[in-house]
């Protein structure tokens, strides 16, 4: 990277109500799968803060979205965007699907998001940089796209 | 079997009376869903699994933003200034066609485009859905 590159920075926050995200769930008990992989339900546990929980990784994926400047548009599935945590607890962020594969392609290193809950908030915040679309760019490395999964 | 206009207006009326706790007047063909109807994208995922329990016909949230967008990438839908171009105009016409496309020419940032899907075009999208899978 240049000093004089300008790196184009984008977020993505969304804030839901973790008692909606539990009607939705409870109530339409197929929507459990097509939001969530079986790695985030797996991690989202069966205590009692499951659901703020999964409201947060639901949070998350519109935080993410909103970031690439869209929302789950065409050919897109709720898990192209999947929420995982590190070892320590760091959550990062897969990308799945060839569409959202195609907006993240402009994309440094992967999604930093952050996510919270308390009482009946659940909130997350997403940023991603950007390289400036230049066509005299090189194009992503292995190493750069890291963040993109192989599916 | 292919569901009537009634029947899918009638399940259509009572998923968003359930989803979003509206009143029944509220809901009237020109209802926007996300302006007149507060709907939030967590709401129209509610909707759309209600509609599929009561009339056994599958809506994703992809489907339905490919129904609006009509198979046209989002290069050729939208300009590089975020509006929607002529072609995506065009488009909205044919499964908006409340629109008055010539007084949004140039004008309409591709964002909201959601924000004008009223209920009728609910209800259009569930009966194109019901011919697709009756065929």
């Amino acid at each position: 990277m240049t000093g004089t590159e300008t790196l184009d920075v984008r977020v993505g926050v969304d804030l839901v109500q973790v008692s909606r995200v539990r009607r939705l769930l409870v109530e339409q008990p197929a929507a459990q799968a097509e939001l969530f992989t079986p790695r985030e339900l797996a991690a989202c546990g069966t205590k009692r803060s499951r659901f703020a929980r999964l409201a947060a990784r639901f949070a998350a994926k519109e935080a993410v979205l909103k970031a690439f400047g869209t929302g789950l548009g065409p050919r897109m599935r709720w898990h192209d965007v999947e929420i995982v945590n590190e070892p320590y607890g760091r959550p990062r962020v897969l990308l799945h699907g060839e569409r959202v594969r195609s907006l993240a392609q402009r994309m440094t290193g992967s999604p930093e998001i952050s996510m919270s809950h308390t009482g009946d908030v659940a909130l997350a915040h997403a940023v991603i940089v950007m390289r400036p679309a230049s066509p005299w760019q090189p194009q992503p490395t292995d190493r750069e796209s890291h963040a993109l999964s192989p599916d | 079997m292919t569901k009537t206009r009634d029947d899918v207006t009638e399940a259509v009326r009572d998923a968003l009376i359930d989803a979003l706790g509206v009143e029944q007047d509220e809901v009237t063909a020109a209802a926007t869903l996300m302006g007149d109807l507060e709907a939030e994208s967590i709401d129209l995922l509610d909707i759309l699994f209600r509609l599929e329990r009561s009339l056994g016909i599958k809506i994703t949230a992809a489907q339905l933003a490919e129904h609006v967008q009509g198979g046209i990438s989002e290069e050729e839908f939208g300009t590089e200034e975020g509006v929607v171009s002529d072609v995506g105009l065009a488009q909205l016409a044919t499964v908006m066609p409340q629109l008055d496309v010539e007084s949004l020419r140039g004008k309409l940032p591709a964002e909201e485009v959601m924000q004008l899907f009223t209920v009728d075009n609910l209800v259009d999208l569930v009966l194109v859905r019901s011919a697709a899978v009756a065929a």
